[in-house]
């Protein structure tokens, strides 16, 4: 399908813990669409984040091959595949993962630096993606001045601050209240919609999985079914 | 530009941390500048530019003197253009530890024999008009305060005073020399071989023999030949003498010493290892603060190299710092050190190649532990350094 | 209540590289200061240990050391036939020697210059030495023959100091015939028939008279009436006090430059040691708020930090020691700035250096652990908990 944004083949992935080897993805096949949001739901221990990972780049599968924006990963060596990542995904994790010692408008400048933008270009993405996710007020604010909500919307900023097509989001809600989540979801929902983003949520939560158009369940490392949810 | 900032500000995450390790790196390299430069200005001592200059002394011992009659045979000899009395009086100025050289000299001689000597206060002529002159170094008026004029008292040792052991001979300052080579030193006391030899034989009843003779050669003449000459010329007695380049004796008496560059590199990489270990631990502790945020950066794209060098950089940044602040205090310090060693190592100096090496060495450090992190940084998997707590 | 003093073990244990390099780090700061200082001692006791009590050096009124004092000949001989309180041995002779003395020009082995002590003695010097200095090979030199003993630790340092090799001494050729052992000073001599020497030297004068004493005369008295003695007065010492004021130069200056090193190195140490107990305690916050939060008092949570710190220092100390250690007995030779002449002696890692180093530690360790332990004590339970 040309259409596919990101392709699972056949990736299986298993970690060692304390001896033995713990299976955690089973010869998953997964094919997921350009410009939709899914949401990937399963109990603690199906795979779920480690899927995420390797999507992302930021782990390797022991067989299979992942396929994403076009890019075979398993082709690219360490430092391509640290460009490919700058160029196309952006992560939003569940504890924020800003660097402390950096203002707001830094974090969000930071993945800049990877690209060629001038140095004025550079400024003014950071802004819009701070005035997207309403935090332009907050810009010179360090990490630790601002509450979870803020600190999740500067995070998703730094995640589209150099226009990836795919974002990846781990648990973004999990250490929300519900009004911050909320907030959260309006604006991941919103980036799908007005600027086309290809989004992978790993959650828990129904009620930020029920935000997504399609919700994927995963269980023990083999993928479970497919829902489209009508609503969103 | 962002990881300037990143560095600069993951350093000073813990302000003390940072200001503590700064501190001590800038203690030992301080520490090695000064006893590094003791050993240079040690062995400047003996580097002589070439000069015309022989020391005849005493082959047997540099505390037996030679008889007066040999000035007249040395001068006789082809190729040798001026002899010069010299001889080391080894008096006490108010107490021991005022410790500087005094010599009886013939004083015309001992000026043209050393041009080094520029007079810089007071005149040549009000020097040799008169036999209780002394023409002074100005790191000895620098070290007591002297000024033209001055009566000094010197108590003698060796040559007591006519008068009984506890008067001292009494000297008055005519002027004043700068020294223009690091190897002529700066604190001499230079006064009248007349005055002197009347005033020992008035006290002992017998004239006094020579400590040294400085000779000055043509300039195109064989110097080793010369030297060969005059030592021929004694080799039956009464003295046999041994007659030396200046630049020679003075090595020969730097390598009494002993082995002062050993001893002091010896201190010098204990110093090193110390404090390379005291930086590793501090970058050890700020890396592994760090390692969430290295795969946050990872994350963001940024390569493996990128973080590597980050890490360098960051230990580079800590011990240059530290090593910056370490030179500029041994060079400010250069000139109190200097006061303080006056007596035992006159021209005391912190010279560029030390300055060279201090910072070499401060990068070595920085590299040294810098490496284990940055290597650290670069391997670690993203999805690793991301669930670091 | 106390905090248990396994508590702090434990902290150190737990961070094992920190600590492993905070030690190896204070115990390199401590192995300068002992290497120093065992250069020091090793110079010291090779004088102060082997000048005998028993034994006395008679030199001129006001002089200094051997070299700047000189009797003449007939004064020296008057003295020694004439002082009472001079011991006499079985035959009535007196147990005194004359002997001249004289900083020669040598050359080393390894190239440049120094200058090594020669030393003209009768005959009663090896009674009134005893077991002290004897033959290690070859023999004694003759009386009134051209010959020479050499201080074993010249061997292979200076040149010509073989068995069977010729040294001059200004025009006068002698013949090395033996070697001389003895654990003082003197393995770095030359020795030489008295006569000879003077006679060689031109000098026919003695630099100082070495004397026992009938028993029971009082040495601080006999001092002091030597002073003034209206023929031959002389300035008496007993050789341990003699040779001991021949290290003041050299030996003062080691130890200002220990304490300097110590000083510089110190400030460095104490700020790592600080560094490795801030470390402790960020890596304890929460640990250290429980601790408070459950009744300890701060001044308990103070000590256990600063014992902490202490045992570090300990560590430290015991690390530098083992550091230094190998050094003890390597020898090596440096100038002596009283005599003027060169020395050799081993490296001495004497119980006064292992002590001082333990301090020296100990004291690190102190100050290096007080900020830390004082922030430790000051944490408000809340907010320590609070904190990651």
């Amino acid at each position: 399908m040309s259409n596919s944004m990101i392709i699972c083949k056949d990736v299986s992935k298993s970690y060692q813990r304390g001896g033995e080897t713990l299976s955690v993805l089973d010869h998953l096949d997964l094919e997921m669409e350009a410009g939709r949001f899914y949401a990937l739901m399963g109990p603690s221990g199906s795979g779920k984040t480690t899927l995420l990972n390797l999507i992302g780049g930021l782990d390797r599968p022991d067989s299979g091959e992942v396929t994403v924006a076009g890019a075979p990963l398993s082709k690219l060596g360490s430092g391509p595949l640290a460009s490919w990542r700058a160029a196309n995904v952006g992560f939003v994790f569940q504890g924020f993962n800003l660097i402390p010692v950096l203002s707001a408008f830094e974090n969000v400048r930071l993945p800049l630096t990877l690209t060629p933008l001038s140095k004025a270009e550079r400024k003014k993405h950071a802004e819009l993606a701070l005035s997207i996710v309403g935090m332009s007020d907050r810009m010179d604010h360090r990490p630790s001045q601002l509450s979870g909500g803020q600190e999740q919307r500067v995070a998703i900023a730094r995640a589209i601050a150099s226009d990836p097509k795919v974002l990846l989001c781990d648990e973004p809600t999990g250490d929300l209240d519900r009004e911050s989540a909320d907030q959260v979801m309006d604006l991941l929902v919103r980036l799908g919609k007005e600027f086309g983003k290809t989004i992978l949520m790993v959650t828990h939560d129904p009620a930020a999985a029920a935000r997504a158009e399609r919700i994927v369940h995963l269980d023990k490392g083999k993928l479970g079914h497919i829902e489209s949810n009508v609503g969103a | 530009m962002d990881f300037l900032t990143l560095t600069r500000r993951n350093l000073w995450r813990h302000p003390l941390r940072t200001t503590l390790t700064c501190g001590a790196i800038a203690m030992a390299v301080f520490l090695v500048c000064t006893l590094r430069s003791l050993v240079t200005t040690l062995d400047n001592s003996a580097v002589a530019s070439r000069n015309e200059r022989l020391w005849v002394q005493s082959a047997v011992s540099l505390f037996v003197s030679l008889p007066q009659s040999y000035q007249a045979k040395i001068e006789a000899i082809d190729g040798v253009d001026l002899v010069c009395k010299w001889q080391w009086f080894g008096g006490i100025y108010i107490e021991p530890k005022n410790f500087f050289g005094q010599f009886a000299v013939d004083p015309e001689k001992a000026l043209s024999l050393y041009p080094e000597l520029t007079v810089t206060e007071g005149s040549k002529e009000a020097f040799l008009g008169s036999r209780q002159m002394v023409l002074v170094g100005q790191g000895l008026v620098d070290r007591f305060g002297w000024k033209l004029g001055d009566k000094v008292p010197i108590m003698g040792t060796i040559f007591p005073h006519p008068d009984g052991a506890d008067t001292p001979w009494e000297f008055e300052i005519a002027a004043i020399y700068q020294s223009s080579k690091p190897n002529v030193d700066n604190q001499m006391f230079l006064f009248h071989w007349d005055y002197f030899a009347e005033t020992v034989e008035t006290a002992s009843g017998t004239a006094p023999d020579v400590g040294t003779y400085v000779v000055r050669t043509h300039p195109a003449s064989d110097q080793s030949a010369i030297m060969r000459e005059i030592d021929t010329m004694f080799e039956n007695g009464p003295q046999r003498v041994q007659a030396t380049t200046e630049s020679e004796f003075q090595a020969q008496f730097v390598s009494m010493y002993g082995n002062v560059g050993f001893f002091v590199s010896a201190i010098g990489g204990a110093v090193l290892l110390a404090i390379l270990l005291a930086a590793l631990n501090t970058m050890l502790m700020s890396a592994r603060e760090q390692t969430r945020d290295v795969g946050i950066l990872k994350a963001l794209g940024f390569s493996d190299g990128r973080l590597f060098a980050y890490m360098l950089g960051q230990s580079f940044a800590l011990c240059l710092v530290g090593g910056a602040i370490g030179v500029s205090l041994a060079l400010l310090l250069e000139k109190g050190i200097s006061k303080a060693f006056a007596a035992m190592l006159p021209n005391y100096a912190v010279i560029p190649q030390t300055i060279v090496l201090a910072v070499g060495i401060t990068f070595v450090i920085g590299l040294l532990a810098g490496i284990l992190p940055a290597l650290r940084a670069r391997a670690i998997l993203p999805v690793t350094a991301l669930s670091d707590r | 209540m106390w905090i248990p003093f396994s508590y702090a073990l434990r902290g150190l244990w737990q961070r094992k590289s920190t600590t492993f390099l905070a030690v190896f780090g204070l115990g390199t700061v401590v192995a300068i200061l002992a290497g120093v200082l065992a250069l020091q001692q090793g110079f010291e006791k090779l004088y102060s240990e082997h000048g005998r009590a028993d034994l006395f050096v008679f030199l001129r009124p006001g002089a200094t050391g051997e070299g700047d004092s000189s009797f003449p000949l007939v004064k020296a001989q008057t003295l020694i036939k004439s002082v009472p309180e001079i011991a006499t041995d079985d035959k009535g002779r007196p147990l005194a020697s004359m002997e001249c003395y004289l900083a020669v020009r040598r050359f080393k082995v390894e190239g440049g210059e120094t200058n090594v002590p020669i030393r003209g003695v009768q005959e009663t010097t090896f009674d009134l030495r005893g077991p002290d200095v004897t033959i290690q090979e070859g023999r004694r030199f003759k009386p009134g023959a051209d010959e020479v003993i050499v201080g074993r630790s010249l061997l292979g340092r200076i040149r010509n100091c073989q068995l069977g090799a010729t040294i001059w001494i200004n025009t006068t050729p002698f013949q090395v015939v033996g070697v001389l052992d003895s654990e003082g000073p003197f393995a770095s001599e030359i020795w030489g028939d008295f006569n000879r020497m003077a006679d060689a030297l031109h000098r026919e004068d003695p630099n100082r008279v070495i004397a026992q004493l009938q028993p029971g005369v009082d040495a601080k008295a006999f001092a002091l009436k030597m002073e003034t003695h209206p023929e031959v007065p002389a300035k008496v010492q007993t050789e341990r006090e003699y040779l001991s004021s021949q290290t003041r130069a050299l030996s003062s200056t080691l130890k200002v430059l220990a304490a300097m090193l110590g000083a510089i190195m110190g400030i460095a140490a104490v700020f790592t040691a600080t560094n490795t107990m801030l470390s402790a305690l960020a890596a304890r916050t929460r640990e250290v708020g429980t601790l408070l939060s459950i009744g300890f008092r701060p001044i308990a949570v103070f000590l256990s930090f600063l014992i902490e710190s202490l045992l570090l220092g300990l560590l430290g100390g015991i690390v530098g020691c083992l550091l230094v250690l190998p050094i003890d007995g390597i020898r090596t030779g440096t100038m002596n700035f009283d005599t003027f002449t060169e020395v050799a002696f081993a490296f001495r890692i004497t119980p006064e250096v292992l002590i001082s180093a333990v301090s020296f530690a100990l004291l690190l360790g102190l100050l290096g652990g007080a900020w830390p332990a004082w922030r430790a004590c000051r944490l408000l339970p809340t907010e320590a908990l609070r904190r990651r």
